[in-house]
């Protein structure tokens, strides 16, 4: 297979090594893997933030009536916890391990540009600073939900800053966007095709096309927004000519899309560690690609399924429902062959393979309460009610995030050379494991029961399950305290080395690299040969 | 790979990201003006 080269000569000192200098290195960098680094910290710093703001919600839903904050506030906090989750702990995490593992995974000596990777970051803690500023303004942040619907979210003296930082996370995913799609179509090795690239790689480009297709829109939304508020256009005023419910339209028209784009390198990562602790080839490997692709076409036609209540034509019900419900048959394609590669396989269970089994699990939960809520009859039941806050976090905590601290678990020697501890990975996933659906689960029964969403106070009939639900979320946040007490320890105190190819069954060209990864790699191209990329031999 | 070798993949890929990056970018401006055009048309 190809053989790791770092360049060893025919360079000046300083291509060696990274710079000594702490400024330099970390706020002038231009390699993937620093960039990769800096998104991935930056990433759990505000998934713990984020997650400060999910506790502060259930803390005051512990009990029915007010108990600890006031109604506006913890309005702010639904808002900015769906924000900053979204916005800079899920996407940020995975352009980070995009930034790293994608040049290793196709033979890349770094991403295509690399100076407009370290301004796509660099961009977003000036965004998350003055989108978290607003919780100290006098007139408060934004309270209006993360979907910004008009004319509610215009409301707030804070639309200013909102829509400022939206524009700035929506430059630095699109450039971040661009630098995937240039790097993936242009740096490959020789003899890497497309169709010999790792699932995961796969998933990142169809997710980046996603990006360019979708941002756009949500800044065009945002700028109309702002204009209404401050300008005096009418865009989404009745009273003006304009109407709200078109916001809704392209705002959705970018949502859904953006559900995927959260998803589908989940996909990709799990695809990788699957048939790692296997020890099999992915199964399907071309079907698991099409159903990529087909997800992410059918992900632009099914937007108005977050609209079935404002009163759609009966035909676009009709259509939106059947849209929605066509995407299980892709996701389903991809659940087949995740159980199909473990079948008959080899199995071990280390951490990276536990969460990627719960995610397999879990998310196909989430999938089918996403399948009850595509049906319109009964959305009109389940609309605004917790079953929808129970659906989306079964689809982005143990779908997303599940997946990105598998990804992490399994890259995490490769990245460090030292292995995490095993013990206190897998107490991490069975806290995890365990407590997330304690935190979850019951909010089915809510919403069913009819607690309706992003509401501090409630009926004293929906208090056993409220009450269990947040015992369930501090102790899924309490949890993560280990993840970051397993990173911290891998990375300045585990004394156990890691080795060049970490996990048995791992291949791929990343696991020719030593442990840790060379500051620069691939300057010469590898070789590539089929019999050990990571999906096995593709029949053309 | 000889260094001729290296020079023609160095090239041809400074190629083919300049034009990716011009269509894909291009692409992204052109749908956040029709939003906006949409957003004129219906409102």
């Amino acid at each position: 297979m190809a053989h790791a080269t770092t360049h060893e000569h025919d360079h000046h000192d300083d291509h060696h090594g990274a710079p000594k200098n702490f400024f330099v290195r970390w706020c002038m960098s231009t390699n993937h893997k620093d960039i990769g680094t800096l998104y991935l910290v930056f990433s759990l710093l505000m998934f713990f933030i984020g997650g400060s703001f999910a506790m502060v919600i259930r803390a005051e839903l512990f009990k029915p009536g007010l108990q600890l904050v006031q109604p506006y506030f913890f309005n702010e906090m639904t808002t900015m916890h769906a924000l900053v989750m979204i916005f800079g702990a899920v996407m940020p995490a995975f352009v980070g391990l995009g930034n790293w593992m994608i040049p290793l995974m196709i033979g890349a000596p770094d991403m295509a540009l690399p100076r407009m990777n370290n301004l796509s970051f660099w961009i977003l803690p000036f965004a998350f600073s003055l989108l978290l500023s607003t919780l100290f303004l006098p007139g408060g942040g934004p309270a209006g939900g993360w979907t910004m619907y008009p004319p509610l979210s215009l409301q707030g003296d804070s639309v200013a800053y909102l829509v400022f930082a939206v524009h700035l996370m929506g430059i630095s995913s699109i450039m971040g966007a661009i630098n995937i799609i240039a790097t993936i179509l242009n740096m490959r090795a020789p003899g890497m095709d497309l169709l010999k690239m790792p699932v995961f790689v796969w998933s990142w480009l169809i997710t980046a096309f996603l990006l360019i297709a979708v941002m756009p829109v949500l800044a065009g939304a945002v700028t109309m927004l702002l204009t209404d508020k401050y300008f005096g256009t009418s865009f989404f005023n009745a009273a003006g000519g304009g109407d709200p419910v078109l916001f809704q339209h392209i705002f959705w028209f970018f949502g859904h899309p953006e559900v995927y784009i959260m998803i589908l390198p989940a996909f990709g990562l799990v695809s990788e560690i699957i048939p790692t602790f296997a020890r099999k080839p992915i199964f399907g490997y071309k079907a698991m690609v099409f159903a990529i692709a087909s997800i992410a076409f059918l992900s632009f036609i099914v937007w108005a399924h977050h609209m079935f209540a404002v009163g759609l034509p009966l035909g676009g019900e009709i259509f939106f429902m059947y849209a929605t419900m066509l995407i299980a048959v892709p996701t389903g394609v991809k659940v087949f062959n995740w159980v199909s590669t473990m079948w008959g396989g080899s199995m071990t269970f280390e951490t990276p393979m536990l969460f990627a089994i719960a995610f397999v699990i879990l998310f196909t939960i989430g999938g089918f309460s996403g399948l009850m809520l595509a049906l319109a009859p009964a959305d009109f039941q389940y609309h605004d009610t917790y079953f929808v806050v129970a659906h989306f976090h079964y689809v982005l905590v143990t779908g997303a995030i599940f997946a990105i601290i598998a990804g992490t678990y399994y890259w995490l020697p490769k990245w460090t050379g030292h292995m995490y501890s095993e013990t206190w990975g897998k107490i991490h996933f069975w806290n995890s494991v365990i407590w997330v659906n304690v935190l979850f689960f019951p909010q089915h029964f809510l919403g069913l029961a009819g607690m309706p969403r992003r509401i501090p106070d409630y009926n004293v009939a929906f208090a056993n399950f409220n009450m269990i639900s947040s015992i369930g979320g501090f102790l899924f946040g309490a949890s993560q305290l280990i993840f970051l007490g397993v990173i911290v320890h891998a990375v300045w105190f585990s004394k156990k080395k890691a080795p060049d190819r970490v996990w048995e069954g791992a291949k791929g060209l990343e696991w020719t690299l030593p442990s840790p990864a060379p500051y620069h790699t691939f300057d010469v191209p590898p070789v590539i040969h089929d019999d050990e990329l990571a999906h096995g031999h593709v029949e053309d | 790979m000889n260094q001729s070798t290296e020079a023609a993949l160095e090239q041809s890929r400074k190629k083919g990201v300049r034009l990716t990056v011009t269509v894909v970018g291009s692409i992204a401006f052109a749908i956040f003006v029709l939003s906006l055009l949409q957003g004129l048309k219906y409102s």
